[in-house]
Parts: structure tokens; C-alpha cells; sequence
């Protein structure tokens, strides 16, 4: 008996249908594993995952909502996407977006009523961006100088980000804080000159914002020799320096980049849909939703536009799942789920597996058999 | 003098230090294989939900334990599906790991008729030992006066440290961690030695999560374990790749966990400091542990494993 390996070999360019194949597999598979733990635990998952569709997209406020869910998504996503082509490991987006939700709404608070809505708005988004930039710099200077590890520095700083929106909210009485509550603290809402105009339901500006920077995103990786530039270091550091370029700038400029879009995220939630720098709000991991949302995409920052509504659906679901007596953390694991297949796929896209070549007589043996 | 406020810090530190030994000599194992799993969190909670279920439907901690155990090196499976099979980014893997972990630990915390959450542990470890030699004053309470599993985790790093350095399987274990190629050449199979190592350190990860439920706070809420899983993956590092040195790391970032309830019984002026604030240390101390140990070529020194992260293609040999 000939044992039959199956021989892995790298493919050149996977065909655009595979592309788009292996995450779609990715979604249903993901589905499947929810359904059966549905299932186990007592719940049809058709009946749950109906009722998911119907909350996401069954009604005006249902999109509107799904698409206020995605706004900050395509931001965190982008801001894992950017990063993670050139091979830098920034698993901070949360603490990022979290920095610039405290600086955005810092800087609107500081500007109170008398700053125009053309001037305020702007001034707060950039104050989120630079927010999220910095508290990614201090990951990307060591980094970059010292050639530290970032994961574990950006990780630990989402958790340092965490405890200091707390302790302006919880903790002080900071100018965060809304001095009229005093039984449960919450965030002072950002006034209304700062506040991003509304259009549809709660559906706010900030969604137009976001497909703005990842269009401005895709230009800026694929059709500039910035961009170029960046992806020959992705593909090989060492090629990169071979050719003159000057990698620690490109990690430090993509780590900034990356950070940015996150507190960019972070600028427009507090702008947008939360309206004050509310914990109980902006704790929701939309960090870490960004790198599924990035992975899915397969770094591809047109391609994370519409994979962030798919997870902004998500998000926008699972609250409601709790009248039907599910728990909304399925969301949680639905979304695992479809990031653990979308990176076992990327096997399947860079590589072909076929069975080897076998001698005629094997082969006239098996048919006889 | 064994109420003392710095014996009652120290004894809290061992036991929140406890399931930080089990998890990060669990990682250390997993990474001397050459894997980096950034799915501790999610395995630890995963280890924790399924051994406190395993005690509550049959009031049996050692049951509990089993299922912790199984647990963990189950659900660490797809990790190593992932990252030794199909060789996709293992930094990608393991977060996703920590994902679906969270939310599996969640859901089947709340589902169903009658949900764990709330639900108090139907049995608990406490300490093996209790008046006689466990009230001596001074080594009482800081040696005899634990539970059971702080003994275990004292074991389990000096056994660790044993397998690793004193061992043959040990020896082939670093190997391919340094070295996979060479270490294949001299007849190691470097695939099954990782994908055992990995299902090891998963185990001891859902082990030390299920220290939670079962023993520091014993009864079910949701994400028991705060951030215990990314504390460990840095606790690595700041162990430099031992497990004795894991026992201590990890008793420093008990006592730093500890710390705000400490200075809450000292009065004014520090019980002023905000809670928020202390809960940064633990994550400001990993950072500075950070770019104080592995910048530049330091992390080499330190005993990284060389091959930690990168995927092995046995074609290319």
C-alpha cells in the first residue's frame, strides 16, 4: 500500500475569486461552530441568527445603527491593516482609540459653546487622531530606537488607556466628568458645536469620515512610493534596506499612521453616536474587532469597508438578542470564530495542495481495487 | 504578628500569584517549542469556565481540575492546528484564540435555563493545613498555610525547570525552539514536539484559570480572570524564559494586584491614591520590564528562543 502524501506547494498569486471565497467560508464556518454551541445550549440557531438579521438591517434604525457601529470599525481596522501589512504588531488600537476619545472630548469640553461648528469639529477630530498617534508612539519610539518588542507594550498600554478613562470618569472629578450626575459618573456631554451633524436616524457624518481615510488609506499603500516603500519593507526588511530605504522612519511613520486611525475612531464615537466620554460606552473592544475586521479584509483597506459593516452588523446585534434570552456574547465568539478561519485560510490562498504523481502501475492497481 | 498587614500582603500575593505561575511556566513551555501563543487569555478563561461547570455539576474540585486541564490543551489544539500545520501568522492565531476564547467563556457562562453566572463554586480550595504549624508565626502563614495548588504551582516550575534543562526530551524541546531545522536533522520530529508542548501549556493556562473561580473568588462571574493571561504572556519575558524565575516574576505582580487594598488599611495618605491608578501598575512594571529587557539584542541574551514566532517549513530543508 502506497501511502499517498498530500504535497503543499506555494501558489503564485491567488485568483481574485479565492480571495473573496476563503473569508466568506471563514463567515460560515464561524457560523456553524456559533450554531452548534447554540444549539447545545438549548436555542435554534436559525430563529437567533434571523433574529440578528432582522435587528441589523430589518428596519431604518436597524441600518442606521449597524452603519454607526461600523464607523469606528473601519478605523480600527484600517489602523490594524496599515500596520500589520508592514509586519508591526500594533494590538494597541484599543488603548489608541480609547486616547483619542479622552483628547477629542477633552478639547471639546476646553472649547465649550462659543467655538463655530466649521472650526470645533475639525479641531476635535484632529485632537483625536493626535491623541491616538502619540500613546501609539510610545510603543513605536522604543520600538523603533530600541528595537523593543511592541506587542506586549501596545497590548499592556489598551489596559494603562482603560484605567485613565476610568479615573477621569470614576476616580476624579475631572473635567471629563459630568458634575450634574453624581449617583452613577458619567462623561460631560461634548457640546453641541463639537458634535458631528446627524442625517438618518442617530446615523451621523463620521460614517462618510471613515470611508474618506480608508479610500485616502488605499491610495496612500498602493498608488504612492510612500506606500511602495512600505509594502517592499513588509515583504523583506532586509530587501528594503538593500534598496536605500530607510526602514526605522517607515515603521515609525506606518506605527503613527496606525495609531491615528485608531484615535481617529475614537474622536468620531465620542463626536458621534456617544456624545461624551461615557466607559460604559466606548469599552467595547472595537480595538481588537479591528484586527478580525483587518484580517478578513486581508489588509485590504477598500476591502475593510464593507467587512466592518458585516462585524458593525454584529455588534449591532447581539444587545438585542438578550429579549430572546441569548447571551449577546455570541457576538464575541461568532467573531473569534471568524477570525480563527480567516487566518487558517490564508494556508489555502498561499498555498496549493495536490496529491502527488503516481506511477501507472499504482494507479491501474487502485482502479482494479 | 500574623495579622500583620505585610504577612496578610505577602500571603494575598502567593495567591494571586498563583494561577500567574501556572500560566506563564504554561507559555514559557509553549514558546521554548518555538510558539508564541497570544491565546492565554482565552485558553485561561476557557480552563476556567469548563472547571468550575466540572465541580458544580459534580462537587468534585479534583473533576474541576481535570476539566481545566483538558480544557486548556483542547481548545490550545486549534492553536497549534493553526500555527505548526498551516504555518499562518501566529500572532494572528493566538489573538484570535483570546477572542473566541472571552466570548466562549461568556456565552456558556450565561446560556441556557439555569446560567453559571452568579452561581457560587459547590466546593473550594482552601488551605490543607489549618491551626498546629499553619499559626507559627512568620513561616506559618507564608509556608504551611495555602492551598493545596499553591504547592502544585511550586512544583510545576521546579519540575518544568527540571524537563527543560535536565532532560532529554527537554534538550529536543529547546532545540526546536532554537534550532528546528538542525533539531530535525538529528531525528527530532519538530511538528509533534511542538504540537505537544503547546497542548502543555495550554493545559497549565486552563489550569491556572480555573484557580479563579475555584479558589480566589469561588463562584462564577463573568471574566473572572481580568487581564491574568496578557500578564502572563509578559511574565515570560520578564522570567527570561525559567519557570523558577516565573514563581517570583509572578509573586511580584500578585503583590503588585494587591497592592491597592494594602495601602486602603494603611489610612491617609494612602488610601487617597484612586483605585484606577493602582490598577496601572501591574501593566506600567511589564512595559518598563519590557524595553529594559528586550531592546536591541538583550532578548537574545536573555534566552529567547531563537525560532520563537517564525514558522517551520520542513520542504525547505
Amino acid at each position: 500500500m502506497t501511502v499517498r502524501r498530500i504535497i503543499v506547494e506555494p501558489r503564485g498569486l491567488a485568483s481574485l475569486r479565492l480571495t473573496l471565497t476563503v473569508p466568506l467560508l471563514s463567515v460560515l464556518a464561524a457560523l456553524i461552530i456559533g450554531g452548534i454551541f447554540l444549539w447545545i445550549t438549548g436555542d435554534n440557531p436559525l430563529t437567533v441568527y434571523g433574529h440578528m438579521v432582522d435587528a441589523a438591517f430589518g428596519s431604518s434604525r436597524g441600518v442606521s445603527e449597524t452603519l454607526i457601529s461600523a464607523t469606528p470599525l473601519i478605523l480600527t481596522g484600517l489602523a490594524a491593516a496599515i500596520a500589520f501589512k508592514m509586519l508591526v504588531w500594533n494590538i494597541g488600537a484599543e488603548g489608541q482609540f480609547l486616547l483619542g476619545a479622552i483628547v477629542a472630548a477633552g478639547i471639546a469640553i476646553a472649547m465649550g459653546d462659543g467655538v463655530p461648528a466649521v472650526l470645533a469639529i475639525p479641531v476635535v477630530i484632529m485632537a483625536g487622531a493626535i491623541g491616538g498617534a502619540l500613546w501609539a508612539a510610545v510603543s513605536a519610539v522604543p520600538r523603533v530606537y530600541l528595537g523593543t518588542n511592541e506587542i506586549i507594550t501596545t497590548l499592556m498600554l489598551n489596559f494603562i488607556a482603560l484605567n485613565l478613562m476610568n479615573y477621569l470618569i470614576f476616580g476624579s472629578n475631572s473635567p471629563w466628568r459630568d458634575p450634574l450626575v453624581s449617583t452613577f459618573p458619567t462623561g460631560r456631554p461634548i457640546p453641541d458645536g463639537a458634535s458631528l451633524p446627524r442625517f438618518f436616524n442617530r446615523l451621523d457624518v463620521g460614517i462618510f469620515i471613515a470611508i474618506a481615510v480608508a479610500i485616502f488609506a488605499w491610495y496612500l499603500v498602493n498608488r504612492t512610493r510612500w506606500g511602495f516603500e512600505v509594502r517592499v519593507v513588509g515583504d523583506s526588511a532586509e530587501t528594503a534596506r538593500y534598496a536605500g530605504i530607510q526602514v526605522p522612519r517607515k515603521i515609525l511613520g506606518v506605527f503613527l499612521i496606525s495609531g491615528a486611525f485608531a484615535g481617529l475612531a475614537g474622536a468620531l464615537f465620542v463626536a458621534g453616536p456617544v456624545g461624551a466620554l461615557d466607559p460604559r460606552s466606548l469599552d467595547l473592544g472595537l480595538g481588537f474587532t479591528g484586527i478580525i475586521v483587518a484580517a478578513l479584509a486581508r489588509l485590504n483597506a477598500l476591502a475593510v469597508i464593507p467587512v466592518a459593516i458585516l462585524m458593525g452588523a454584529l455588534n449591532n446585534a447581539g444587545p438585542s438578542l438578550q429579549s430572546i434570552g441569548v447571551p449577546p456574547e455570541i457576538v464575541t465568539m461568532l467573531q473569534g470564530a471568524i477570525l480563527i478561519f480567516a487566518v487558517g485560510g490564508e494556508f489555502f490562498i498561499a498555498n496549493r495542495l495536490r496529491r502527488p504523481e503516481l506511477p501507472p502501475e499504482v494507479l491501474a492497481g487502485e482502479a482494479a481495487a | 504578628m500574623n495579622d500583620s498587614q505585610l504577612i496578610l500582603t505577602i500571603v494575598a500575593a502567593v495567591g494571586l500569584g498563583t494561577p500567574l505561575i501556572f500560566a506563564t511556566v504554561g507559555e514559557i513551555i509553549t514558546e521554548r517549542a518555538g510558539i508564541l501563543n497570544l491565546g492565554v487569555q482565552g485558553t485561561m478563561l476557557v480552563g476556567a469556565v469548563a472547571g468550575f461547570w466540572a465541580t458544580f455539576q459534580s462537587g468534585s474540585l479534583t473533576l474541576g481540575i481535570v476539566a481545566s486541564l483538558l480544557a486548556g490543551a483542547a481548545f490550545s489544539l486549534i492553536h497549534a492546528f493553526a500555527s505548526i500545520t498551516l504555518r499562518v501568522s501566529q500572532i494572528v492565531s493566538g489573538l484570535a484564540l483570546t477572542i473566541f476564547g472571552t466570548g466562549l467563556a461568556s456565552f456558556l457562562g450565561k446560556a441556557g435555563s439555569d446560567p453559571l453566572v452568579g452561581e457560587p463554586a459547590r466546593d473550594q480550595f482552601d488551605s490543607i493545613i489549618s491551626g498546629g504549624i499553619a499559626d507559627w508565626p512568620i513561616i506559618g502563614p507564608l509556608v504551611f498555610g495555602h492551598d493545596i495548588l499553591v504547592y502544585v504551582a511550586w512544583i510545576a516550575a521546579g519540575a518544568a525547570s527540571y524537563y527543560l534543562f535536565r532532560t532529554r526530551m527537554g534538550l529536543s524541546l529547546r532545540a526546536v525552539g532554537e534550532d528546528p531545522a538542525s533539531a530535525e536533522s538529528a531525528g527530532v520530529n519538530v511538528a509533534w514536539v511542538r504540537y505537544v508542548h503547546v497542548m502543555a501549556g495550554g493545559a497549565l493556562a486552563g489550569l491556572g484559570g480555573a484557580y479563579y473561580p475555584l479558589a480566589l473568588v469561588p463562584t462564577w462571574q463573568d471574566n473572572p480572570i481580568g487581564a491574568a493571561g496578557w500578564i502572563a504572556i509578559a511574565l515570560v519575558i520578564l522570567a527570561s524564559w525559567r519557570p523558577w524565575r516565573a514563581l517570583f516574576a509572578a509573586y511580584l505582580f500578585g503583590a503588585a494586584a494587591r497592592i491597592q487594598f494594602t495601602l486602603q488599611t494603611l489610612g491617609e495618605p494612602w488610601s487617597n491614591i484612586p483605585a484606577t491608578i493602582l490598577a496601572m501598575i501591574p501593566f506600567v512594571l511589564a512595559i518598563i520590564a519590557m524595553i529594559a529587557l528586550t531592546s536591541g539584542k538583550r532578548a537574545r541574551f536573555l534566552g529567547a528562543p531563537a525560532a520563537l514566532g517564525i514558522p517551520y517549513f520542513r520542504e525547505q530543508r
